[in-house]
């Protein structure tokens, strides 16, 4: 079809035939448009801008302490050369991984009740009520709690209370988000599993929750990351090691400490270290977060 | 017709088709009377309006007919529509045969006309059938109009004696024939416009049982007398 | 073919080929059975009263359409013969609903074991988030024990009963979700078929597909009607017409007209319904 059999005369009555429409009020629209554009655009640009300084200087301060032994040695002696994190990789990897083999089977256990069983009940209302208020509690007071509790108790540091503690926090989240992925999931879906005569039980793990899978997945992912970074709980709890160990009953060394122990001390080799340390952690959480996304991504098309 | 249907454009459809069949009935009717009048008055130019006219009963029935069949395929109609569909579809052949009966007639007056022999057969019997034949025809088609089975019912069981005057004249013929072997063209002639009227009368009474169809929802062809009308006569 | 399954709990009257015991000449000689009788039900979404003293019979082995503008209480009407309600507090019935002469709606009924007798397939395709073979394994598992060749046959048998086989033989492993909406309501029609049930309730199982999909699952329904009695819901009327035997129309949760399709279709007894078959409404 050519444009130009329908001529100037076509054009005019269709395309250009402006005469309802307010001109004043076409261009103040356009105009809004363009300062929201800008606004947003500016505000992109600014949170990216952080986001890649602070990569920045992680990557430049950090990236001379990456070398092989940054991996196999463990942490050095306050005045001595060299040294690596071996033993606080360990130890960090230790702590997340027993962590999350605590939370996540009572994280999503709590959130399939909440979402499945316990839609009206007292008990859910305040479970639901407990959960938010854990989820900004600060992780200090988390910390002091379990050292009340469990450090105090059995007078001495333990990596199992470290895990405690960071179970306290990544529990919440994983409730959190299993209740909210179930709760997307279609009630057609249960109605139809329902229909075959499938008891409730089976109902809720078999279709609903594998119907939420990959949500309920980003979700651990995410309470991971976040768990990684944390500092204040293991102050009190896990402390530090300065030496290889993997004896959860003892104090445990790990990354958040050591950083926090080293960056401001006044050894050369500490501060270096601190920097890998913290471009490490950065960059683990990034992937995690990273990896949480692209499974969920897969989700949405499917 | 009753109550209006949502798409109005089927409403007008449906009314359409029922206004166009009184019509082709008004257009036959016109000419049964003008073949009659044709016969009684033996007038050579009014036959061959008759003839001529036929055409205009025929294309009446190749459109109203394709518009019955465009009604179904557009609208799917159920119960009294497609009933009502239905019916009409039947009735216009039963319509265009009548008319197709008046051309006969017009034709046979014609040929009376043209042997030229005087004749002394009494026609006023067949006169009186055509009357009976058209008055039928009307009230049939009336009945159409206001979906009246009583009416229907009636025009049914008066069809019977448009019959009994055909046999009767039938058998005075037989006896002129007999008498004089002369007189045969002309009755046979004769007998053509008789057959032709007797046959208008059943064409008649078929409206007359589509009407109670539409109406009740009761095929009433073919069925005993009493019965057609306890199924006419129901609420 | 039926009496076999009368009581609902004869599942070992079904024959490792998927078949059922044949009787049908048994069938013709003891007259209609009604597979289910619906007696004076009424129905409450809280206070307000959805079905108003509901009495049908729904024969065996025949499909029963149920037509009605929306919010007649068609669907409800369905959704009360598996006890679908249940699941949602506040929604109540009252009456009976005897399947082969059990009230269904006592309360020590076991909802689970009645909905495995009376399947329901959605206007929504709802297959289940795994490969194709599980999705109708799942229900079998529910209540049979079967070995994996005895698996495979009775998936290939659904599959073919709702003329996906074909389609689906190679790709048995790959999600649900792969498939086209008119094959993913297919593959629900599968998974309902395969665990046996007598009844099936379709409630407008095609609203969701375009019009050649509409068709298959139309001579599907036609051809399962042998073996199953059917209930469907639809709002298209010549859907009903054209696939069932039994029309009711329904009302603001009454039973306005309930006779033979053909019948409704060309002579109904109330002007009700003649006037919403018609297109009179409103």
């Amino acid at each position: 079809m050519d444009a130009e059999q329908y001529g100037e005369e076509a054009r005019d009555e269709n395309m250009n035939n402006t005469s309802n429409i307010n001109p004043a009020i076409f261009a103040k629209r356009k105009r809004a448009n363009k300062i929201g554009l800008t606004l947003s655009m500016g505000a992109m640009l600014l949170g990216m801008v952080f986001l890649f300084w602070i990569l920045g200087v992680l990557l430049f301060k950090g990236f001379s302490a990456i070398d092989w032994s940054l991996f196999t040695a463990s942490t050095p002696a306050p005045g001595s050369d060299g040294g690596g994190l071996a033993n606080a990789i360990v130890g960090s990897l230790l702590l997340v991984g027993c962590c999350t083999l605590i939370s996540t089977p009572i994280g999503v256990l709590a959130g399939l009740y909440l979402s499945e069983y316990g839609d009206r009940s007292r008990v859910a209302s305040i479970t639901r009520f407990v959960t938010d208020i854990m989820l900004s509690a600060p992780s200090i007071v988390i910390g002091l709690f379990v050292y009340a509790f469990i450090v105090a108790q059995a007078k001495h540091f333990s990596g199992w209370a470290g895990t405690v503690a960071l179970a306290l926090i990544a529990i919440p989240v994983v409730v959190r988000t299993t209740e909210n992925m179930l709760r997307l999931v279609p009630g057609s879906l249960r109605e139809a599993a329902y229909a075959l005569g499938t008891p409730k039980w089976k109902v809720a793990f078999k279709v609903t929750l594998r119907a939420a899978q990959s949500g309920v997945m980003t979700g651990i992912l995410l309470a991971l990351a976040r768990v990684s970074g944390e500092t204040a709980p293991l102050l009190f709890t896990a402390l530090n090691n300065q030496f290889f160990s993997t004896n959860m009953n003892a104090p445990m060394a790990n990354l958040p400490v050591v950083i926090f122990q080293f960056a401001m001390s006044p050894y050369d080799n500490w501060v270096e270290l601190a920097w890998g340390g913290a471009l490490l952690i950065t960059f683990a959480v990034l992937g995690l977060n990273i990896l949480a996304r692209v499974v969920f991504r897969e989700k949405v098309q499917g | 017709m009753p109550d209006k249907h949502l798409s109005s454009q089927f409403d007008a459809d449906l009314n359409a088709l029922s206004s166009r069949l009184l019509e082709m009935g008004g257009l036959v009717e016109s000419q049964i009377s003008t073949a009659m009048r044709a016969f009684t008055q033996m007038d050579l130019d009014t036959c061959n309006v008759v003839i001529e006219n036929e055409k205009l009963v025929n294309d009446l029935e190749i459109q109203i007919d394709l518009a019955c069949t465009e009604v179904i395929a557009k609208r799917q109609p159920t119960a009294r529509d497609l009933r009502l569909v239905m019916a009409v579809s039947k009735a216009i052949t039963n319509l265009e045969r009548a008319g197709d009966e008046a051309e006969r007639v017009a034709k046979s007056a014609k040929s009376l006309i043209e042997s030229g022999a005087p004749h002394n057969i009494n026609v006023a019997e067949i006169r009186l059938s055509g009357q009976m034949a058209i008055n039928l025809l009307r009230r049939s088609l009336d009945s159409f109009a206001r979906l009246d089975t009583i009416a229907a019912a009636e025009v049914v069981a008066e069809d019977r004696q448009i019959d009994e005057e055909f046999r009767g004249f039938v058998r005075k013929l037989m006896t002129y024939m007999a008498e004089d072997p002369h007189m045969i063209s002309t009755g046979l002639d004769m007998l053509s416009i008789a057959k032709a009227i007797e046959r208008i009368g059943d064409h008649a009474k078929n409206i007359a049982e589509f009407v109670i169809y539409i109406a009740k929802g009761s095929d009433v062809r073919h069925i005993p007398h009493e019965d057609l009308v306890r199924e006419a006569n129901k609420p | 073919m039926m009496s076999n399954m009368k009581t609902m709990f004869d599942l070992n009257t079904i024959d490792s080929q998927g078949g059922k015991v044949e009787t049908t000449n048994q069938h013709a000689e003891q007259g209609a059975i009604n597979a289910l009788e619906v007696r004076n039900l009424n129905f409450y979404y809280g206070g307000f009263q959805g079905l108003k003293n509901i009495n049908l019979d729904i024969e065996q082995g025949k499909v029963t359409a149920f037509i009605g503008p929306s919010g007649c209480g068609k669907s409800t009407l369905l959704r009360t013969l598996n006890r679908m309600y249940d699941l949602y507090p506040g929604q109540r019935a009252e009456g009976e609903i005897n399947f082969y002469g059990q009230n269904i709606l006592a309360p020590n009924q076991d909802l689970n074991l009645l909905r495995s007798r009376i399947g329901m397939v959605f206007q929504k395709p709802t297959p289940f988030p795994m490969s194709i073979y599980e999705n109708i394994a799942f229900g079998v598992r529910l209540y049979e024990k079967l070995s994996r060749s005895e698996m495979d046959e009775r998936v290939e048998w659904a599959l073919n009963k709702a003329a996906l086989w074909t389609e689906a033989k190679d790709k048995l492993n790959q999600s649900g979700l792969s498939l086209s909406g008119g094959q993913q309501q297919r593959l629900c029609i599968a998974r309902g078929v395969a665990v046996k049930p007598s009844v099936i309730l379709l409630d407008e199982p095609t609203s969701a597909l375009d019009p050649i999909s509409t068709g298959k699952i139309e001579e599907l329904i036609n051809e399962l009607k042998h073996e199953y009695t059917i209930a469907i819901v639809t709002h298209n009327m010549q859907q009903a017409a054209r696939v069932s035997d039994y029309t009711a129309y329904m009302y603001l949760g009454n039973l306005v007209e309930y006779g033979k399709t053909d019948e409704i279709f060309i002579k109904p007894k109330r002007k009700e319904t003649e006037d919403y078959i018609t297109g009179r409404f409103g």
